[in-house]
């Protein structure tokens, strides 16, 4: 039975195959369990609310409670956004001018394992707008939680977003999202992928317009068992566009981490300029993390470099640290979270780093000797 | 009463012996100044002393106030005023600057029994000490060394040196690379800290730095063991005629 990679794959068997192959034991495991629809009239507790309830962005936030718009913990007053939501429960967010919009996705464990699907269309017709996307939950009975998004930049317009995955070990998320970048207009995307059983991002981005560009800037801080699958499929397909991913991987004891990160300089996209850069850190011998950067070109006067490294703690580095007090255990917290902060350099209001800083150190991947 | 006190030590790196009896006594209040030519063991030292991995003694000993220096740690070594200014100081992409030398003077004092300083108490010490060398207060919002220049790396050395206040300063090759304002900046920085409790052995390949910072001891290390020490003027003469002449004098003994 392929029923999960089949509603999440895409392409023909072969493409989804491959696409999944580091995490098909994964999605087998969740496939084993028979998940329930989730129930949306759940109390959300008041621990949860407080992760999520950030000053600077009342009345600028959506929550869904498993899956479901929730009135009561919504207020979305002054985010400059028109909200449509169809028939199907999917929710259309317009931005024209500036806007800023924090939409929060809670993970309520119920009884019994149980699962959501949400969909979410985000259209930015002028201006700037600001998007930050959060996944909490609470530790319980099995969740699993998909989200298919996309999100549309016209021309000259711009959309920076700041996602945080924040899960409990017993949610697994599943985020696909879709981006046109127009002519001249901008996308720029932060991620902290934390925690969680099983995590997969796809990202789709299509620079469809000249000039159009695409800043892509993510890390993943694995723990334990923890397992996140990135992909990043970038496409440049007009004239001097533009795209610059920078990822950050690491993991301690037995996880997993996969950063698949593929850029395509179609026929005709000429003066195209890709970069790709990530750097891996493995904390204990059990850890593994895949990065495989992919380009292909198929344009004239492209400028495009990739690379990938998987390394350890830098023992210059910490001998640095120590060298001037700093204890072992403190100096290699220190280096780690370094290592991590570096993809963060690019979000633009200082109001988030605080989020983003907190949710690392919170999940800070530990180095632990043998015997220790 | 010596602060510092090695004895026949022999140091092997990656299964290669670098240090081959070096011996060296350093007294609270001296500034002991190495100099000698490039692979002579000068930066291994500096690294043995501070405790650096993978630099195995496999014979002597080495006292630091009676102590055994060679079972602490790195950071014990520290906290026990040890400070070693890097000929080559690493770039830690991330790291605040700020933020790791609080960490740093915190655990240092914590180690000894001190009460932690605050932000305000922190924030107004590194104030004093970046007007000492005349740095920029930029530097410190930064990642450490992190896209410094060669010169900003060294000060920044010097100023580390100043806010932790140690009690035994080994400088290598802090000279190297700096401006002659630089420089200046650099030995005033050094000889505002000289103190009766305060030891400073400072690695050089010039004696311009010494007409700053005026050593009461000059050492020649070469392959891996003092083969020369005197006053001050020994820099001089090293400068006019150059290691070989060392090398000369000692044949010249020998026969
Ligand atoms: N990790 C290592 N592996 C192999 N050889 C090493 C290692 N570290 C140092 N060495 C060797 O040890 C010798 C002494 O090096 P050291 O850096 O102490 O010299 P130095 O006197 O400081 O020289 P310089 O004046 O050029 O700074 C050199 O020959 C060097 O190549
Ligand atoms: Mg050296």
């Amino acid at each position: 039975m392929d029923g999960l990679l089949d509603e999440f794959g895409s392409g023909d068997a072969q493409a989804r195959a491959e696409s999944w192959r580091y995490s098909r034991q994964a999605l087998r495991a969740l496939e084993q369990q028979s998940f329930q629809s989730a129930d949306a009239n759940v109390s959300v507790p008041q621990a949860l609310i407080d992760r999520f309830d950030w000053p600077q962005t009342r009345g600028h936030r959506l929550v869904f409670v498993n899956g479901v718009l929730d009135a009561t913990l919504s207020d979305a007053g002054t985010s400059g956004a028109i909200i449509e939501t169809d028939a199907v429960g999917v929710h259309a967010l317009r931005f024209a001018g500036k806007g800023v919009m924090h939409l929060v996705f809670v993970n309520v464990a119920t009884a019994m394992p149980s699962r959501w699907n949400a969909a979410v269309h985000i259209r930015v017709e002028s201006g700037k707008a600001f998007l930050v996307e959060q996944h909490v939950g609470m530790q319980g009975a099995d969740m699993l939680g998909a989200l298919a998004s996309d999100f549309t930049i016209a021309d000259g317009a711009s959309l920076q977003t700041a996602t945080l995955g924040d899960l409990p070990g017993s949610a697994s998320l599943v985020r696909r999202v879709g981006v046109t970048i127009g002519a001249g207009s901008a996308f720029g995307a932060t991620h902290a992928l934390c925690g969680g059983r099983f995590q997969r991002f796809d990202i789709d981005a299509q620079l469809t317009g000249a000039k159009a560009q695409l800043a892509a800037r993510g890390v993943f801080a694995l723990r334990g068992r923890e397992h996140v699958d990135v992909h990043l499929d970038v496409r440049h397909a007009a004239r001097d566009t533009i795209s610059d991913v920078l990822w950050r991987g690491v993991a301690d004891g037995r996880a997993r981490g996969i950063l698949h990160g593929a850029i395509t300089v179609a026929p005709g996209a000429d003066g195209a300029d890709a970069r790709l850069e990530t750097k891996n850190l493995l904390l204990s011998p059990h850890a593994e993390i895949d990065a495989q950067p992919v380009l292909e070109i198929y344009a004239d006067e492209v400028k495009a470099s990739h690379g990938a490294t998987v390394g350890q703690l830098d023992e210059r580095a910490l001998f640095y640290l120590r060298s001037r007090g700093v204890p072992l255990a403190a100096a290699r917290n220190l280096l780690i979270a370094g290592f991590c902060r570096t993809a963060f350099s690019r979000i633009e209001t200082t109001d988030l780093r605080g989020p983003f800083e907190a949710l690392l150190d919170a999940h800070l991947p530990q180095q632990v000797d043998a015997g220790e | 009463m010596t602060m510092l006190k090695i004895e026949n030590l022999h140091v092997r790196v990656a299964g290669k012996e670098i240090l081959k009896g070096l011996s060296l006594e350093v007294k609270p209040g001296e500034v002991h100044a190495i100099m000698g030519p490039n692979g002579a063991g000068k930066s291994t030292l500096g690294y043995v002393l501070a405790g650096r991995d993978g630099y195995e003694t496999t014979q002597g000993r080495i006292e630091y106030d009676g102590k055994n220096l060679l079972d602490l740690e790195p950071e014990a070594r520290a906290a026990a005023g040890m400070f070693l200014a890097f000929q080559y100081p690493v770039e830690i992409p991330g790291v605040n600057n700020t933020y790791f030398l609080k960490a740093a003077l915190n655990a240092q004092r914590k180690a000894r029994g001190e009460s932690e300083l605050d932000s305000m108490q922190f924030l107004k010490l590194v104030r004093e000490k970046l007007a000492v060398l005349h740095l920029k207060e930029d530097l410190l919002n930064r990642a450490v060394n992190a896209g410094f220049s060669g010169g900003e790396k060294k000060r920044n050395e010097i100023f580390q040196m100043a806010l932790l206040e140690p009690r035994l300063a080994i400088l290598d090759e802090t000279d190297s690379g700096l401006d002659i304002d630089a420089l200046k900046m650099v030995a005033d920085g050094v000889n505002a800290m000289r103190a009766p409790d305060r030891a400073f052995v400072v690695i050089t390949h010039y004696q311009r730095l010494l007409d700053y910072i005026v050593p009461d001891f000059v050492h020649v290390l070469a392959d891996g063991r003092i083969v020369e020490s005197g006053d001050a003027s020994l820099a001089l003469r090293l400068e006019e005629h150059g290691y070989a002449w060392i090398a000369q004098r000692k044949l010249a003994g020998a026969a």
